[in-house]
């Protein structure tokens, strides 16, 4: 309730607030297509960075980005706000069904080819940042500097590359057993340095 | 399985939140989360700082016609039925279990991220051979199949590619577009590339990957990419021309006057070629390239075709 007052009185300036992820969700578990397409225009755009930051190409990103958007749709039903908050919920998809592309073989070998001649600009010059997406980059960018520069490293590619445990072993030539131990390690760390996530 | 069994099943808690679990570890962890009422916690967190690293991801736009294609696809696709009293209520007894009170919003996703008790019990029973890509989600597939697949069977269709595949294909990718890197006799080349690919990939995983571009003295895009806390940079040129054989591309890092030799590469004139350089990168470096005799110089020759500030 804390959380939600304080929410509440720094809305104050800002127009009417929009209705919440949360609100929307339970909206669309019942058929709600307003609420849908409003819920995709509250989103889309952190769903679609964040798959276009795993699987490069943008065309294939809004592929996914598509298919996840029919995912929430069809799941919504699925959704419990008791269990967490929509945008974990959405980005927790969001990052599996990257990774899932990434794993099929065409795509793989597609990004493969473009990691090459990735533009690493692109997501900072398509939006502008807002506020709240610079705060949140600095805190988890501060917060990965607090890590050893292997658990940075190996939190890296496993989350922003999308590489699996035994593909980070192999690019950093370590042991697998280390890679596990690293990821667990470093994401306890950036626990305890981020505090309260999401 | 036996590589993991050597060690404890909540080693596995980080590569799990982060999806990084191939299909034998992913068994061993849902197994490992269903007895232990720790680990489902330990879980729930750290799948909330997986979602804060994914916060933190610039937003991107996409075009108008994403949307538009979802909202005319919505009346063709059937919404999924809540699931089942028995499973909700044990799904909702792991989650409840795993699910901070009154703390942070936990955030274990729901049906499709939840650990499903049933996993381990329904390995093996779909995926047994040809490995497959995962099935997407079309409007005419929903409609027929109300699925999703438990946690273990994505796992299975998901993890099929082997790293050492993994290592193959991108060491061709760079072959296709390095397009010849001079190579140092003693060097084995198969390794060299799939080390320029390993660590370009890690500058662009890097979580300060940094950007910066512009042409050569003719005109060709040249992009350089590096990370200060990697210490390490990767230089893009598109349609370089081809050199004589007796010339090479040099790279340089530059400090204050001085420049430290950086690797050199050629190109087969069209195309983008790519090369990471050689050595540590210092925040503030400045990168060129020079044209040299093959093999490269102690000390650059002639005028740079280029220079980039980092």
């Amino acid at each position: 309730m804390l959380g939600l007052m304080t929410v509440d009185s720094a809305g104050d300036l800002a127009p009417p607030a929009p209705a919440s992820k949360e609100e929307l969700l339970v909206r669309v578990a019942r058929g709600d297509r307003s609420a849908f397409g409003e819920l995709y225009d509250q989103i889309a755009p952190r769903v679609l960075g964040l798959v276009k930051r795993l699987l490069v190409d943008h065309a294939q990103s809004e592929e996914v980005t598509q298919e996840i958007f029919l995912e929430i749709w069809q799941s919504a039903t699925r959704y419990e706000s008791t269990r967490g908050g929509a945008s974990t919920w959405i980005l927790t998809m969001a990052h599996r069904r990257a990774v899932d592309r990434i794993r099929s073989s065409q795509a793989g070998r597609d990004r493969d080819t473009k990691i090459g001649i990735r533009d690493l600009a692109v997501a900072y010059d398509h939006v502008a940042e807002t506020v709240e997406v610079r705060i949140e980059h600095e805190r988890v960018e501060k917060a990965m500097n607090r890590l050893t520069q292997l658990q940075r490293q190996a939190v890296s590619l496993a989350y922003y590359g999308g590489f699996s445990h035994s593909e980070v072993a192999d690019m950093l030539q370590i042991p697998l057993g280390t890679v596990k131990t690293r990821l667990r390690d470093g994401l306890i760390r950036l626990r305890d340095e981020l505090g309260v996530a999401s | 399985m036996s590589r993991s069994s050597e060690q404890h099943p909540a080693d596995l808690a980080g590569a799990y939140a982060l999806h990084a679990l191939d299909a034998d570890d992913m068994v061993i962890f849902e197994a490992h989360l269903a007895e232990s009422e720790e680990a489902r916690i330990e879980a729930a967190e750290l799948k909330d700082i997986a979602v804060a690293l994914g916060l933190a991801v610039a937003p991107v736009q996409p075009s108008a016609a994403v949307k538009a294609n979802l909202m005319a696809m919505l009346s063709s696709t059937p919404q999924l039925p809540p699931l089942p009293a028995s499973r909700a209520t044990s799904l909702a007894a792991m989650d409840a279990a795993a699910t901070d009170p009154g703390a942070t919003p936990a955030g274990s996703p729901a049906a499709t991220a939840t650990p499903g008790t049933e996993g381990a019990a329904s390995t093996g029973a779909t995926t047994t051979g040809a490995p497959r890509p995962v099935p997407d989600v079309h409007s005419g597939d929903a409609s027929s199949t109300p699925r999703p697949a438990t946690a273990s069977e994505r796992a299975q269709t998901r993890w099929f590619k082997r790293p050492a595949q993994f290592i193959l294909s991108i060491a061709a990718a760079v072959a296709l577009f390095v397009g010849g890197i001079s190579l140092g006799q003693s060097l084995n080349s198969n390794q060299f590339e799939s080390q320029q690919a390993a660590s370009l990939a890690q500058i662009n995983a890097a979580n300060d990957s940094q950007r910066a571009a512009t042409t050569t003295v003719d005109g060709q895009e040249v992009t350089l990419v590096w990370s200060n806390t990697l210490g390490i940079s990767a230089l893009l040129v598109d349609n370089l021309p081809v050199l004589p054989g007796d010339q090479d591309y040099q790279l340089w890092y530059m400090n204050n006057g001085a420049a430290t030799a950086a690797g050199t590469f050629d190109s087969s004139g069209d195309g983008t070629v790519w090369r990471v350089l050689d050595g540590t990168m210092h925040t503030g470096d400045q990168v060129g390239v020079t044209v040299e005799p093959t093999g490269g110089s102690d000390q650059p020759t002639g005028d740079p075709i280029v220079a980039l500030q980092s």
